[in-house]
């Protein structure tokens, strides 16, 4: 199979992205000061205002919020793949994130429960795969 | 201050809505844009204002090449689909306050062809400004195989469908309305080419709930208009279109679609209540609409978040003939993005203008007094303009 196209991040996202690989499982920016979630990862708590934050690792389980599912696409690696499914995951602790599956598009619903598993890239970006809840 | 009945739109231009333009895009945006000028019965020293397309040609450029000697205001609006409609907002404030006398806003680009160049034709190097998108694109939704808008938005429109459970009537309803109405539209794409709803169900999905025909032609084409103030207006050749009133709203956050609380409140649900009530008008005053129509279904979004129907309503106000010629609230008489072609909606604002000045040929709204535009761009930006004949 053709490789997927993986971007060269900067800023806050490699940030978010660096923790995880680091950690070796999902992390998300928690504000430190009044402790509210924010993903993507942003300078300023929308709540507080605060601009000190530290990326935690969460549970990495969630509930299908919304999904794509695509059948024309202009990267051949996913192309091959097609039809095929981007899932909206609602994590437990509130923020979302998208999520690649093995799951067939007739497999997902609105309101399945999945986790998440971290696909490494490199020590710079981790793509999200979710899987059936065990 | 209210804008409202401050300024008009005195001039429209169009080029042809072509796949494979023999023109460099340049010349097709500078085309317009001296259309609309001569149009407005003026020549170009007569503009002194500049609000260029996000991309591809630069403000700097436009002057130069059309002989504006003096620019005395510029800014660039970057909302991707919602700056046209946002702009006439900007024109209306600059000649209002007095920053500028008459602005012209351009739109224009190779839509089809920068991804489809001709084999005789030698590409340009010149890019759109991709602003917020390029960053959420590049680095969110292309690692996970979402590249395009299509997909992008598929992520709240499948929300949208499974919530109010919708049937795909509405959507249908959309696009077969917007592909009547481009039979009578001497410059649209798909003219010649009429649809039935048994093609649209016949239909590849790209992206679920899109099907073929629920998404807006590329094509390659520009266009440009002069907005002035109102009590110049009167004095040039047609009889002035009014800026009676018009927003912008973005969602938060408007950088990245998944994390908004609700991920069917959009940019346009914040400016249709200020559009409407900066004009002092409702929802049911309302005799055309140029509805931005990306995608049909977003079209069912943007007639609810004006009014026309309840959550989840808007595919019962589609169907029964309702947004067609000869109906309640005719949409998109020329043909929109699904069936004219795709320019930025600043073709909707045009044809808005030819609506109110009676001038809209076989596509005319009987007496039509108000129209009113959107725009919708980028990750959910949305802007409203409300357009009157002047009496």
């Amino acid at each position: 199979m053709t490789s997927m196209f993986t971007p060269d991040t900067e800023w806050l996202t490699l940030e978010w992205h660096q923790a995880t690989v680091a950690a070796g499982r999902l992390c998300m920016q928690r504000c430190s000061d009044c402790g509210r979630w924010r993903h993507p990862p942003r300078r300023y708590c929308a709540e507080c205002f605060s601009s000190e934050s530290s990326f935690v690792a969460v549970a990495g389980s969630g509930t299908v919020e919304s999904y794509a599912v695509s059948y024309r696409s202009l990267d051949p690696a996913w192309q091959e793949r097609a039809p095929y499914a981007t899932l909206v995951v609602e994590l437990d602790e509130g923020p979302r994130v998208l999520a690649v599956t093995e799951l067939q598009p007739s497999e997902v619903a609105i309101g399945r429960r999945v986790d998440l598993r971290i696909d490494a890239r490199s020590d710079d970006f981790a793509v999200l795969w979710a899987d059936p809840a065990t | 201050m209210n804008l409202a009945g401050q300024a008009a739109l005195v001039g429209i231009g169009e080029t042809d809505y072509v796949r494979g333009s023999d023109q460099h895009v340049a010349d097709l945006i500078l085309q317009a844009a001296m259309e609309a000028i001569t149009d407005a019965g003026m020549r170009p020293p007569d503009i002194d204002g500049v609000i260029p397309p996000p991309g591809f040609l630069s403000t700097e450029e436009i002057a130069a090449h059309l002989g504006i000697p003096d620019v005395a205001y510029h800014v660039s609006v970057l909302m991707g689909g919602a700056s046209p409609t946002a702009a006439l907002q900007t024109a209306a404030m600059a000649v209002t306050c007095g920053v500028a006398e008459a602005v012209l806003v351009c739109m224009g680009w190779n839509g089809y062809s920068a991804l489809r160049p001709r084999a005789d034709a030698k590409p340009t190097t010149r890019r759109m400004n991709v602003g917020p998108m390029g960053e959420a694109v590049r680095n969110v939704y292309a690692p996970y195989g979402l590249l395009s808008p299509a997909q992008q938005y598929s992520l709240y429109l499948r929300r949208y469908v499974d919530t109010y459970k919708l049937s795909e009537d509405g959507a249908a309803a959309v696009a077969l309305a917007c592909r009547a109405h481009a039979q009578l539209n001497d410059k649209a794409l798909m003219r010649g080419r009429p649809l039935t709803r048994e093609e649209y169900d016949a239909s590849p999905f790209i992206a679920e709930p899109l099907r073929k025909f629920d998404c807006c032609v590329e094509t390659d084409c520009a266009t440009a208009v002069v907005v002035t103030t109102l009590e110049r207006a009167r004095d040039l050749p047609h009889r002035p279109v009014v800026y009676l009133g018009g927003a912008e709203g973005h969602p938060m956050p408007a950088d990245e679609i998944i994390n908004r609380p609700n991920l069917l409140e959009l940019g346009i649900h914040r400016a249709a209540p200020r559009a409407f009530e900066r004009a002092g008008l409702g929802p049911h005053d309302i005799d055309v609409l140029e509805i931005y129509d990306c995608f049909t279904y977003v079209v069912l979004l943007q007639l609810e978040a004006l009014g026309y129907a309840e959550p989840g309503g808007a595919s019962d106000f589609v169907t029964g003939g309702t947004i067609e010629l000869g109906g309640r609230f005719p949409m998109n008489t020329h043909g929109g993005l699904l069936s004219q072609g795709h320019c930025w909606g600043l073709n909707h604002v045009v044809e808005a203008v030819r609506q109110l000045r009676h001038s809209a040929g076989k596509a005319q709204v009987p007496g039509a007094e108000v129209a009113l535009v959107t725009g919708y761009g980028d990750l959910g930006d949305g802007s409203v303009a409300i357009l009157g004949r002047d009496r």
